[in-house]
């Protein structure tokens, strides 16, 4: 919400030092975004050289055909001459002057110079050169004003807007009216009433408003007008609406954007004479209606859950949201059916989703408007449409249903102080309520009108003392009672994990959870996507990291290594979606550079795995490995250039394999008795097989077993290898006999040779 | 022989040997074999004789012995000297990874919770209208509702805009007390700018307790962000609207790259803006079947990978998700 202070000074008399407004405002009530000087810099006695002029003559400059050589008063003893290159204007006219010596937006200074032989003493202005507007048309011809008058007197040549952010509970600030409100509660300032008085009425003409919808639109106020002239709006009201940021369009629309900026219920205006039989019906949309092209040219399809407003045959506007191409307000306009409404948030809130057309009226409906403002905002269009287009007023309508109560809210001062943690003196908060328009009764608060979404329960009542005193508020620590704090084994796991790694030189990205696209059919799809690229809930972290990896190549780093641990998302129907967390790695190197980081990453953990060969999509048909948590395998040649191991393992499957904790073994009383055996067998026979078969074997004696060397050669045979492993057998309860370990080594052998027809060769 | 005679060549010797080599050849010559006095020993008939003789042959051998340790550890000391190593020399390269500065941050967070007695919990991401709007008391017409803002699944699911609904599901599950801080990723429908990422990472801390108070919200805050970006960090609120927490409010953070003298980080204001907070509305702890009469709470949120920003002066998102291990290895 833009605030032009020009503005709010007609509601509040805003006189302390900017920055203590801004900051008061920050604090309390709005992030203030950004305060912006506008206009004509205001340093010392510059803002004196800008006057109204009376404009005495005017004619052709004698040696310039598109130049005016204007005699301005300008409330000096002599006229200034003024060379101009505007033509609105003739002998007569009020007019903006800049004297020489002025200061213009932007730094310029102006100074006597000559053009083309005849002195010109200054500048007659246009909005651009004020920077209070974007007309090009001409420069600003004034109602009436006597010449030598200060400009600032009856424009905002300068001007500060303040910039704020209001948030969603605060509707009743999307208005300069209420922001003085706010500012004349904060500072303890007096407020003036609501502008806007009715005029007379000229007539008692019959406005046709029929509302078949109470639910979705309480209130409809709607005036007629005749005879009136569309053409633009005068000056000040044009500055006021470029300093809040709308755009002037012509009288009768700028009035509604005026009154809906001043104080926050926004308006339509219909042009009468288009609406069928000079009716209103507020209703939703009927089934065989398909279409309505909107003010914005654009084709909008209709919903049977859209409230509309309608003539007496068809739809002609989206209630709240946008009047449509044909009702709407133009040139040849004479007769103005104006719309002061309230309309229901939720309902026109689905509407405006649908059509992806939020406004600057439905950003206030959806959000709660006061449906008591609706008065206010008529009377103040009224008085302005009549006292700017020359037009009557000549008939009224105020259809309403039983409007709501205003909330009445219990309230204890002492649970408040309890609640902030700061001791707030009751007559203080109590004035704090009132000061914002809370009235009190004995130990509750009636609440206003414009709060009443916000404001109706206790604790709403105590954000009010807060925000008031956040400042004072001190900082303390919860007085603590039975809680302790610690990491979740998973947590601490899911640490050594990443420290590990880490530590076997694998350093750790963040890649996006959402993908192009996935191996499973079924993954979860958004429905809105931002891009192709990010469309799709992955359900396994490999592609990702083949993506990073890939980039990394691409930049030329070396030795890449990369792991992630994150959630994949595996779809469950109609369900939400199962979600693991994963570790995956991928990194320079073969098979078994990558199988030797998961197994210290296993023995960093503890667990003992089971090493199957496997398949999978992404990996080298032959070099691809599974154990109970997930894969480990050599990267498939197809996705990058070169060697690459990668690995992903699912971390609760992993965790639930980790030990709860170590039992000590006693190793070094009782020695080892250390034993190499090498047998040959066939080639396919897994090393894998060779160890297992010789632990069944052996049986508990048989501490370690660790294959060594793998040879081939002639002496071991065609189709056959040699595997040597290193045999350690070891009882922590007595020292083993020569006799008793060379028994076990021949069950080992015995067992070889047996299921594999191993050869023993040494 | 004599032995006195002896004695004085033997020590002259000794005293002018000058290398290892040399004492070992006074050795031989003064104690071999066929040297004088082990002759002399081998000839000797009475007791008097042997242990004179005996107790010569001991002091010589303790000169010879004293001399050569000297001569070897002179040799030694030479030897080393010349074994010289430049020692600017790189050593042997072991590979070493990084974490991420998120996750480096996750700790910190985590571990500044911990040590306040909170529990640290990572939910899930995909969630449920229920869970992500209605139960946190988000108004019908709340924008964040809308498509253009979250992304979702169906009308029913979609990916979770902020952790709360992980404290809805820790409230649902038990009674408080509760202390708890959620980390996670979560999602908005924003498009990717230099600062932008529709994906990111937030903490958010929630504490429910009896008569806790605004004043333990700020309190608790202004430890957490001093755990994050250093001791003398300052904490201001400013008023601020969330569905979920009544009264609510914007911390600020005093800026930890200039130290309130002005930067671009804090647009020279000396504040930095970091996440919201306020005071649990009682809806949401009505929604979860706890008395709001009774208990009282607090939370407040902010983002991981902006304090990383900030704790690391990284200007822009980027940095964050496209994994460069040039950016990488500075951690
Ligand atoms: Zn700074």
């Amino acid at each position: 919400m833009r605030v032009p202070l020009s503005w709010l000074r007609d509601y509040v008399a805003v006189g302390m030092p900017l920055d203590e407004l801004a900051s008061r405002l920050d604090v309390s009530t709005a992030v203030v975004a950004a305060v912006e000087h506008r206009g004509v810099p205001d340093l010392d006695g510059n803002l004196a050289l800008f006057r109204i002029g009376k404009v005495l003559e005017a004619g052709k400059h004698p040696d310039a055909d598109r130049l005016q050589l204007c005699v301005v008063d300008v409330g000096e003893a002599e006229p200034y001459q003024i060379v101009c290159g505007a033509w609105n204007f003739g002998v007569g006219a009020t007019v903006a002057v800049a004297l020489p010596g002025a200061e213009l937006p932007g730094g310029l200074v102006l100074e006597r110079r000559t053009l083309r032989g005849k002195e010109s003493a200054g500048m007659i202005l246009s909005e651009r050169e004020l920077q209070l507007g974007e007309d090009h048309l001409g420069i600003i011809v004034l109602d009436d004003g006597e010449a030598g008058t200060p400009l600032a007197d009856v424009l905002p040549i300068h001007d500060v807007v303040l910039d704020l952010e209001i948030t969603g509970n605060r509707p009743d600030l999307l208005s300069v009216y209420g922001v003085a409100r706010e500012v004349a509660a904060l500072f303890r300032l007096d407020l003036e009433p609501p502008p806007g008085m009715d005029p007379a009425r000229e007539g008692d003409e019959t406005v046709k408003v029929t509302v078949e919808d109470w639910e979705g639109c309480p209130r409809y106020v709607g005036r007629l007008f005749r005879d009136v002239r569309i053409g633009p709006s005068p000056a000040w009201l044009r500055a006021r609406l470029n300093a809040a940021g709308m755009r002037p369009i012509s009288n009768v629309v700028d009035v509604t954007n005026y009154v809906m900026l001043g104080l926050g219920n926004p308006l339509h205006a219909f042009d009468y004479e288009t609406l069928a039989d000079g009716e209103i019906v507020v209703r939703r949309a009927r089934a065989d209606e398909r279409t309505l092209r909107t003010l914005d040219g654009v084709e909008r399809a209709l919903d049977p859950s859209d409230l509309m407003i309608a003539d007496a045959k068809r739809a002609v506007a989206f209630a709240g949201i946008m009047g449509g191409e044909e009702t709407e307000i133009s040139d040849t306009t004479t007769h103005v059916l104006l719309e002061a409404a309230n309309f229901e948030p939720t309902g026109l809130w689905r509407t405006s989703e649908r059509l992806r057309l939020p406004t600057e009226g439905s950003n206030r409906w959806v959000k709660g408007v006061d449906p008591y403002l609706a008065e206010h905002a008529a009377a103040l269009a009224t008085e302005l449409i009549v006292k700017l287009t020359g037009g009557h007023w000549v008939g009224h309508t105020d259809a309403r249903a039983q409007l709501p109560e205003r909330p009445v809210v219990r309230f204890r001062p002492e649970r408040a102080s309890a609640f902030i943690g700061l001791e707030v003196d009751s007559e203080e908060q109590h004035d704090i309520l009132a000061r914002l328009g809370n009235e009190r009764r004995d130990g509750e608060y009636l609440v206003p009108s414009w709060r009443a979404r916000d404001l109706w329960r206790e604790v709403d009542l105590i954000e009010e003392i807060a925000r008031f005193r956040l400042a004072d508020v001190p900082f303390t620590l919860p007085v603590r009672r039975e809680m302790m704090g610690r990491l979740s084994r998973f947590q601490r796991l899911r640490r050594q994990v990443e420290d590990a790694l880490v530590a076997l030189g694998c350093s750790e990205v963040y890649t996006p959870s959402l993908v192009e696209s996935d191996s499973a059919d079924d993954a979860l799809r958004l429905q809105e996507p931002i891009s192709v690229e990010l469309a799709v809930m992955r359900t396994a972290l490999l592609p990702s990291l083949v993506d990073a990896a890939r980039q990394n190549a691409d930049a030329g780093n070396e030795r890449i290594a990369l792991f992630e641990i994150a959630r994949v998302y595996l779809p469950r129907r109609d369900e939400l979606p199962e979600e693991r967390v994963r570790v995956a790695g991928i990194l320079e190197g073969g098979f078994l550079h990558t199988k030797g980081v998961v197994e210290a990453l296993l023995r960093v953990l503890h667990v003992d795995a089971n090493w199957m060969r496997s398949e999978h999509p992404l990996l080298h048909p032959g070099k691809a490995a599974r154990i109970e948590a997930g894969v480990v395998g050599e990267l498939h040649p197809t996705q990058l250039d070169g060697v690459w191991g990668a690995f992903e393992l699912d971390l609760d499957t992993l965790f639930a394999r980790v030990p709860e904790r170590i039992v000590y073994e006693d190793v070094l009383t009782y020695p080892a008795v250390l034993q190499d055996i090498a047998v040959a067998v066939r080639e396919e026979v897994e090393v894998g097989a060779l160890v297992d078969t010789a632990r069944e074997a052996a049986g508990p004696l048989l501490r370690e077993a660790k294959v060594f060397d793998v040879y081939r050669g002639e002496q071991v045979g065609e189709g056959r290898k040699s595997v040597a492993l290193h045999l350690s057998f070891q009882s922590s309860e007595r020292t083993l006999t020569d006799e008793e370990a060379a028994e076990a080594r021949g069950r080992i052998v015995e067992a070889l040779v047996d299921r594999f027809d191993a050869a023993l060769r040494a | 022989m004599d032995p006195q005679a002896l004695e004085n060549d033997a020590l002259a010797a000794v005293a002018t040997a000058a290398s290892t080599d040399e004492i070992e050849r006074v050795r031989v010559e003064y104690l071999g074999r066929k040297s004088e006095l082990k002759l002399a020993l081998r000839e000797v008939r009475d007791r008097e004789t042997g242990t004179a003789l005996n107790a010569l042959r001991e002091r010589l051998e303790g000169a010879i012995d004293g001399r050569e340790a000297e001569l070897a550890r002179a040799e030694l000391d030479r030897q080393l000297t010349e074994d010289v190593v430049d020692v600017t020399l790189p050593g042997e390269e072991f590979q070493l990874g990084t974490l991420h500065p998120t996750t480096l941050t996750r700790r910190i967070i985590e571990d500044a919770f911990l040590g306040l007695g909170y529990e640290v919990i990572d939910d899930r991401e995909v969630e449920t209208v229920h869970y992500n709007f209605d139960q946190l008391a988000f108004a019908p017409t709340h924008p964040s509702r809308s498509h253009r803002d979250t992304f979702f699944v169906d009308d029913e699911r979609l990916l979770r805009t902020e952790t709360s609904p992980s404290q809805i599901h820790v409230m649902e599950a038990k009674q408080p007390p509760i202390y708890m801080v959620s980390l996670g990723r979560v999602y908005r429908r924003d498009e990717i700018t230099a600062t932008r990422f529709p994906i990111f990472h937030q903490f958010e801390g929630l504490a429910v307790d009896r008569s806790l108070t605004l004043a333990d919200l700020k309190g608790t805050l202004l430890h957490v962000m001093r755990a994050l970006f250093g001791e003398q960090r300052q904490v201001r609120f400013r008023t601020h609207f969330f569905p979920f927490t009544e009264p609510s409010m914007e911390p600020d953070v005093s800026c930890p790259i200039c130290d309130m003298r002005g930067c671009r980080t804090c647009k020279f204001t000396g504040w930095i803006e970091l996440g919201g907070s306020g005071m649990v509305d009682p809806e949401v702890l009505t929604n979860v079947g706890i008395e709001p009469e009774e208990w009282t709470g607090f939370a407040f949120g902010c983002g991981i990978e902006r304090s990383a920003q900030l704790r690391h002066g990284i200007s822009e998102i980027r940095p964050f998700w496209e994994n460069d291990l040039r950016t990488l290895r500075q951690f």
